[in-house]
């Protein structure tokens, strides 16, 4: 489950592991997560918003169709962009029949809305890349060379203004609009992702997370959990348990994935890894 | 100038901008020194609208003259011919009365004419060998213009080239001999199509009159033929693209071959438009690196050690070129070379991303320029981009 070879990619072994929680404040987990070889998604459906965890769920099951597929970096951010494009017809379709034919009270208000990050490995002619993509104010943080790095740009309000020089870095946690997106599926709003292209070598850890997690415990903090803890499905745990330590106010989700080692005919090292690493922790399928 | 305005007129590929009005509709053509480029753009719109002498005259020097450095600003309307020079630049009005020279470098302010019943215009900027490329309007980098079209005066030294040219295309060198002049109407077409062979095209009508220095970084790095055309002055702005009027018209495929032109059907947008094309059509340039790959600038091309590409639009992709860097030299995303956008538009353009240790370009006929980081600057067919680390990139026509 947490390894994977494809014939593209398959020089790439992939170690992973995901968690979510409701947190300590929330009833409803509108979080929701793909982490299923090539392809890693987190989406966050909008807080306040009925549906937001239907949003999510539209996003993660749309996305669920490039799981063992292989994808070139170009083709991966057309297919990664047509299927934005159909969850946020899809989740736009269903908060449509929400309001007609609800009939319940308050249906006509019937809105759902989630934002989307994805990592998606991808074959390259000069070696195996992460494509990653992002809409909304879920993150992708990267470890390399030890050091943490927040690779995607948050679409929001607070982003915005501190790209114009309005605000500054510190301004930001605080900032009444800091949850206010700019950017997200479902709705009229622009659904336009970033997008971004990373070779493997330069990610030794990919996360994805919801602002549950970076809401909550800042990047030292995340920085920490994912230098110290080896095995990506303890560090997706403790992510989202120190994001409950420190309120858990929303729904928490992280998803870790290792890039365990590059695979040739004569890597003896790596494969070698993945086996031990895979009787270590008893996972065996 | 004849008393027909629609006669073709010919440019020479050379460092100053030519921003060229349409003759028919008595529109103003100006030329302007490099270090003018911010303004060209502005004065293209004006020019391609329609404008005249004097209100042409006007934008121009909305600024005050000191800063101006020198400029030739000419027109004709209903056969009388104003022009004014400014600077290092000569203007030889041929009348039936014989030659008028207006010497921009002699007068304190500037040289003015207006004269009636010119038959022939010569703006010389620089010393620059051919070839003499037809247009009618458009926004070009020159060194000379001729109306009408250049042709080679018997008395010439360089004659004998012309005719080489004629044997190896099928296009007459002189159009306005030719019995297809009324095809060139509106239209520019190059005189000289392009040969096939890759030495003589080098110099079409005129062999060099000194040794140009591309050569040496040619042979030292001759991974691939720097063919076709690149006349080392040629500056790889447009091809004349408002010098279409009519879209049918097949010839638009073969314009101005001494330009960076794009093989084939021009790129969309015009010059001077800030459209910036983040994928085009067609590359404008190939990237020969120094190991041997080739790459093709139809997007962004982000080459480094490690090279990441950040936030970009689905439809936009760029590509990652990965060099070796044994010493670590080369930053992980190094430096970045795309489509042309602005006054740029069909040509590549370099800009290096902040890297360690910098990027040295070396453009032919210009000495090596370290690039500042941010900055994006102009390839011309022929350049060579170094990284460090032994690591080169030859930028050639596609």
């Amino acid at each position: 489950m947490s390894q994977h070879r494809s014939a593209a990619t398959r020089k790439v072994e992939l170690h992973y592991g995901a968690t979510t929680d409701v947190g300590k404040v929330r009833s409803v987990n509108e979080d929701s997560y793909l982490a299923a070889p090539p392809v890693f998604v987190v989406a966050d459906g909008m807080g306040g918003h009925e549906g937001g965890d239907v949003a999510s769920r539209i996003v993660v099951e749309v996305f669920a169709e490039l799981v063992d597929t292989e994808h070139d970096a170009r083709s991966g951010a057309a297919a990664i962009a047509e299927l934005l494009v159909r969850a946020q017809k899809e989740i736009n379709q269903y908060a449509l029949e929400q309001r007609l034919g609800g009939g319940r009270e308050g249906a006509f208000r019937w809105y759902a809305g989630t934002t989307a990050v994805v990592g998606l490995l991808v074959g390259d002619d000069d070696g195996p890349k992460w494509l990653l993509a992002n809409l909304g104010d879920s993150r992708i943080y990267r470890l390399d060379a030890g050091t943490l790095e927040q690779v995607s740009v948050d679409h929001s309000v607070v982003q915005e203004l501190l790209e114009a020089g309005t605000i500054t870095e510190d301004e930001l946690e605080t900032h009444p609009e800091r949850h206010v997106v700019t950017r997200a599926l479902g709705g009229p709003d622009n659904a336009e992702a970033d997008y971004f292209l990373l070779p493997l070598t330069a990610v030794e850890r990919l996360m994805l997370c919801s602002d549950g997690i970076n809401g909550m415990i800042d990047d030292r903090a995340i920085e920490q959990i994912l230098q110290e803890v080896g095995d990506p499905r303890d560090a997706a745990d403790q992510l989202v348990a120190a994001a409950l330590e420190a309120g858990g106010r929303d729904n928490a989700t992280a998803v870790v994935v290792d890039v365990v080692g590059l695979l040739t005919d004569d890597a003896r090292g790596s494969a070698s890894e993945g086996v031990s690493l895979e009787q270590k922790l008893g996972a065996l399928p | 100038m004849s008393d027909d305005a629609r006669t073709p007129r010919s440019y020479r590929p050379g460092s100053w901008y030519g921003v060229l009005g349409d003759p028919a509709q008595s529109a103003a053509s100006l030329l302007l020194p490099p270090g003018e480029r911010a303004r060209v753009a502005a004065l293209w719109e004006l020019v391609d609208g329609g404008a005249g002498f004097d209100e042409v005259l006007d934008a121009l020097l909305a600024g005050g003259l000191s800063d101006l450095e020198g400029f030739v600003l000419w027109s004709v309307a209903d056969d009388l011919m104003q022009v004014v020079v400014r600077g290092p630049a000569r203007v030889v009005l041929t009348t039936a009365d014989g030659e008028d020279v207006l010497d921009g470098a002699s007068a304190a302010t500037w040289a003015e004419r207006r004269v009636r019943g010119v038959r022939s215009t010569s703006v010389e900027i620089e010393d620059v060998d051919g070839p003499d490329l037809g247009v009618v309007s458009g926004l070009v980098r020159v060194g000379r213009v001729d109306e009408p079209a250049y042709a080679a005066a018997p008395d010439e030294a360089d004659v004998a080239a012309v005719p080489e040219v004629e044997d190896e295309s099928t296009e007459p060198a002189d159009p306005v001999a030719s019995e297809d002049v009324t095809g060139l109407e509106g239209s520019p077409e190059p005189l000289a199509e392009e040969p096939e062979i890759e030495e003589p095209e080098i110099e079409p009508l005129a062999p060099p009159r000194e040794p140009r220095p591309q050569p040496t970084l040619r042979d030292g790095l001759s991974l691939a033929p720097v063919a076709p055309t690149p006349d080392p002055l040629s500056d790889p702005l447009p091809d004349p693209v408002h010098a279409q009027p009519d879209p049918d018209d097949e010839q638009t495929e073969q314009l101005a071959p001494g330009a960076w032109q794009p093989t084939g059907p021009a790129l969309p947008g015009i010059p001077g438009q800030p459209q910036a094309p983040a994928v085009t059509s067609r590359p404008v340039a190939r990237l020969v690196l120094s190991n041997g790959a080739t790459v093709e600038v139809d997007r962004a091309v982000l080459v480094g050690r490690s090279p990441e590409a950040r936030r970009f639009g689905a439809a936009e992709q760029p590509r990652l070129v990965t060099v070796p860097s044994p010493h670590q030299e080369i930053s992980s995303t190094h430096l970045e070379v795309r489509p042309g956008s602005g006054a740029d538009h069909g040509s590549a353009v370099v800009t290096d991303l902040g890297s360690t240790n910098g990027t040295v370009l070396v453009q032919p006929g210009l000495p090596p320029e370290s690039l500042q980081p941010g900055i994006a600057v102009q390839l011309i067919p022929g350049a060579i981009i170094d990284l460090g680390d032994g690591v080169t990139i030859q930028v050639t026509n596609v």
